[in-house]
């Protein structure tokens, strides 16, 4: 186990068993997280990997629990714009990683998911989260940015065959075009073997049945399982984070 | 019974509102209204804006009001649920209150199709708000410059216009210089809009129809009620 200065760990930590090590530094992981410590989480990353321990409990039992403390955070108004991206950033040093051991494990990718800000919409920063999470989880990525037209986002996952189309949006005002996209996909006949995946602060559940959507994603964090779920993909006993 | 204000009635109406709109709302102030202002930065955390509004209705509920009016829009469902079981609540039917400033949500509409990436600034936004100068100052004191830099970017790199909203209540010259700075600051361009006050008399004085949603008592506010699908 890594000993680091007491000092960092001031926030309150996640009870673990006394003597379990493995839980005891995944814990400590995740604080990093929290406290957007990019070199303390890359230096435990990359010590963890040395150690063999399994890379998908570094990802969904570390990272991603800090992540997800992260938004929570930020939800409730304890964190604000900069700790959320420094949180993201931080995660992103970790995923670094991982990614390209995780790729050698399952060779192929998990699925392709075109993702967007909708039409009018420029805020990305959630957008750009659940890239990283995505692509640290196995699934290849067509970003196709933000303000994206309905026209260009069905284009794009009909070019490149993907599986999973996800829309982003913060604004209330631009929620809309999420509805006008699934319409049409629809109306292309692409609906069925195309799964829409929603998120982003002002999206409801109700909004995302609504107009439906084939799912919902309350944060980022989510967006990993959520994918899986909608292309049937088992977890192989993974901890789940979903809605 | 029509939801036009009735003069002869004399109802006593109390104005909740985001201090962002002050001086630009207490232009219609008059004897039978009453206003009480919020801090903007309600508008971060949407749950915490439905718990202060909602607290400050149930207090006002207990009182000799006939209506509660809102000076908020929609605000990223952070008034989504608030309800007064006894009396009327009064809503802008708008998402934000650039709508408020511009004098309908047609204006706004328009402007955020042709020019998404807009920072809007007014005097109050510049006085009580958060101009991109002033979060980088606040992000530089907690965390240093350089990283109050790439945290101002990551937030700011869509952004391609800002407008400053004239909304005649003073002098707007000052105002207009920090806008000016603000888009000098970013690098993007600059542009001065006129306001109105029509949303503001409409939804103070009346009449209340159209962009003005009038709930009746125990109605919880619903993010449906604003969007146009």
């Amino acid at each position: 186990m890594i000993q680091r200065d007491r000092k960092n760990y001031s926030m309150e930590i996640t009870p673990f068993s006394v003597g379990d090590e493995v839980e005891k530094t995944l814990c400590q992981l995740k604080q990093l997280v929290v406290q957007k410590d990019c070199n303390g989480v890359k230096t435990l990353t990359e010590r963890m990997v040395k150690d063999g321990m399994d890379l998908f409990s570094i990802l969904n039992r570390g990272l991603i629990p800090g992540m997800l403390e992260a938004s929570d955070r930020f939800r409730k108004g304890e964190f604000f714009i900069p700790e959320l991206l420094m949180s993201s950033r931080a995660l992103k040093f970790g995923l670094n990683i991982l990614r390209p051991l995780i790729q050698e494990i399952r060779k192929d990718v998990l699925g392709k998911v075109v993702i967007g800000t909708v039409k009018f919409d420029l805020h990305d920063i959630g957008k750009n989260l659940v890239i990283i999470l995505l692509e640290g989880n196995g699934f290849e990525i067509i970003d196709m940015g933000v303000d994206v037209s309905p026209e260009k986002l069905v284009k794009a996952v009909e070019k490149n065959g993907a599986q999973i189309l996800a829309m982003s949006s913060l604004l209330t005002s631009t929620m809309s075009w999420m509805k006008f996209t699934i319409e049409l996909l629809h109306a292309k006949g692409m609906s069925r073997r195309v799964k829409t995946m929603v998120g982003g602060a002002p999206v409801t559940p109700i909004f995302a049945k609504n107009i439906g959507a084939d799912a919902y994603c309350r944060e980022a964090t989510s967006a990993p399982s959520v994918a899986k779920k909608l292309l049937g993909i088992e977890e192989n006993g993974q901890t789940v984070f979903a809605e | 019974m029509s939801n036009t204000f009735e003069k002869a009635y004399h109802p006593k109406l109390l104005v909740l509102a985001c201090a962002v709109m002050e001086r630009e709302i207490i232009q219609f102030q008059n004897d039978q209204v009453e206003f009480k202002f919020f801090d903007y930065g309600l508008h971060r955390t949407p749950e915490n804006m439905a718990k202060a509004l909602q607290v400050e209705i149930d207090q006002a509920s207990e009182e000799n009001y006939d209506g509660i009016i809102l000076g908020y829009g929609l605000c990223s469902n952070g008034i989504v649920g608030i309800h007064s079981k006894k009396k009327r609540l009064v809503i802008p039917r708008i998402h934000d209150c650039i709508s408020l400033f511009l004098g309908s949500p047609e204006s706004y509409e328009e402007q955020a199709k042709q020019h998404p990436g807009t920072y809007y600034l007014t005097p109050g936004w510049i006085e009580k708000g958060e101009t991109p100068i002033s979060k980088f100052n606040s992000y530089a004191q907690s965390y240093g410059e350089e990283t109050a830099r790439w945290v101002l970017h990551e937030e700011m790199k869509n952004y391609t216009r800002i407008v400053f909203i004239d909304t005649g209540v003073n002098d707007s010259e000052p105002y207009r210089k920090i806008a000016r700075q603000n888009a000098d600051f970013l690098g993007i361009s600059y542009e001065g809009l006129k306001g109105s006050p029509k949303l503001f008399k409409d939804l103070v004085i009346g009449p209340w129809e159209k962009d003005i949603l009038v709930l009746s008592k125990g109605q919880s506010v619903e993010q449906e009620m604003f969007l146009d699908l």
